[in-house]
């Protein structure tokens, strides 16, 4: 396969006028961005307009990267800063964000299998989980979705969030500790 | 806080995250792994968060299997020249085909003209061995140059009788065979006896015209 180079020789490359270039890092990063907005925002629809959005705002602001941090922390930076906003929008319009969504939810994940008691078993531990994520306040949630989703490494996530690595580790640990309390709350 | 009512009751929480996510040290992991047996309370929390992984990762796996990217990476794939000149012939218009088949069959032609009229194969030409062990003087040169010019030198002229009367075509050949490299222009004298020979022959000719024109009026 070609090789095309590092995301900032990429990064570069679409500076320099190349149209093509910028597609490349999109879809090198899109999957990873999904799983993150999907992780923070809980619903496949706001995760897509979430992602795509961060995309536009990266293009923007291509000439704004200056090169210091990795274009996947550039990138992070921004999806994250797009889910808070989001956020914050549907707490002013006063939207539930699962509440009308638990039927729906189920329509984009694979076809489940096994018996009909299992299916409603696995769909309310699912949405439980999605419950209780959305829950958690945002920094500890953004890291959890970052390990869970992302499957970042601490360093990674540090290096995106721009915290240092004890941070990262201490906001994982309140975030499942939290987790593991709201899904026993559900299971009693 | 809230992160401080929610701390363990032992210190080693950054341990045991860096353990649960395999991302630990040797020497940490092994130390923890020895923690472990000790604590009631790293137990419980440990196989707690490992349950918790287990469902978000239930809750992603199927969320994320029906993801569909909407740029679809392309791979560049290489053709062989081959591929590209069949893909090249499918894409162009009729009349380029043709064209090409045209100029094709006109080249195969011009090819089996070239062989066949190189001729089959003879006897091989013959080169002049060279004789290493030879050895010319400057008098076998001379003597060589001298006899190849005799060869080369035309045969002696037999004067011609200049009563006479010359015709104007043997004068021409006699000068077309005489040295034709080195040919001299012609000098006045010689210009204007050439002149009378042209005007002798047409008169001659236009005596046989006449003749012509006689013999033909007689017949009739």
């Amino acid at each position: 396969m070609e090789t095309l180079g590092t995301d900032e020789i990429i990064v570069e490359r679409a500076l320099s006028g190349d149209a093509d270039a910028f597609g490349e890092i999109v879809r090198r990063w899109e999957r990873r961005i999904f799983a993150l907005t999907y992780g923070m925002l809980g619903r496949e629809e706001d995760a897509r307009d979430a992602t795509q959005e961060t995309f536009l705002a990266a293009f923007r602001n291509l000439r704004g990267f200056r090169g210091e941090a990795k274009v996947s922390s550039w990138l992070h930076r921004i999806a994250v800063n797009q889910c808070i906003t989001r956020q914050r929008r549907a707490k002013v319009r006063n939207e539930a964000a699962l509440d009308d969504e638990e039927d729906k939810a189920n329509s984009f994940a694979a076809p489940l299998e096994g018996s009909p008691a299992t299916i409603t078993e696995g769909r309310q531990r699912t949405v439980a989980v999605r419950r209780a994520l959305n829950g958690l306040p945002m920094e500890l949630r953004q890291v959890v979705v970052m390990k869970e989703f992302e499957e970042l490494t601490f360093r990674e996530i540090s290096e995106a969030l721009d915290l240092p690595l004890s941070t990262v580790k201490s906001r994982l640990y309140t975030g499942l500790k939290q987790l593991q309390m709201r899904l026993e709350k559900f299971a009693a | 806080m809230k992160e401080k009512d929610l701390s363990s009751t032992c210190e080693r929480t950054d341990e045991l995250v860096s353990v649960l996510y395999g991302e630990a040290g040797e020497r940490e992991r092994r130390d923890f792994e020895l923690h472990l047996p000790q604590c009631s309370n790293c137990r419980a929390e440990f196989a707690a968060f490992a349950q918790v992984r287990e469902s978000i990762g239930e809750w992603r796996d199927g969320a994320l299997s029906g993801f569909v990217s909407a740029h679809p990476a392309v791979a560049p794939v290489r053709k062989s020249a081959l591929a590209a000149l069949r893909q090249f012939f499918d894409l162009s218009p009729l009349w380029l085909k043709g064209a090409v088949g045209f100029a094709a069959a006109v080249f195969c032609v011009l090819a089996a003209l070239a062989v066949m009229r190189s001729g089959p194969a003879g006897e091989p030409v013959r080169v002049a061995e060279r004789n290493p062990d030879a050895v010319y003087t400057k008098q076998d040169l001379d003597r060589a140059v001298q006899e190849a010019l005799a060869k080369q030198s035309p045969p002696a002229v037999t004067p011609e009788p200049e009563n006479v009367v010359q015709s104007p075509t043997p004068k021409s050949a006699n000068i077309a065979k005489s040295e034709p490299k080195a040919r001299r222009p012609f000098s006045r004298a010689e210009r204007a006896q050439l002149a009378a020979d042209l005007r002798l022959l047409s008169s001659d000719d236009e005596s046989d015209l006449d003749l012509l024109d006689d013999r033909i009026n007689r017949q009739r």
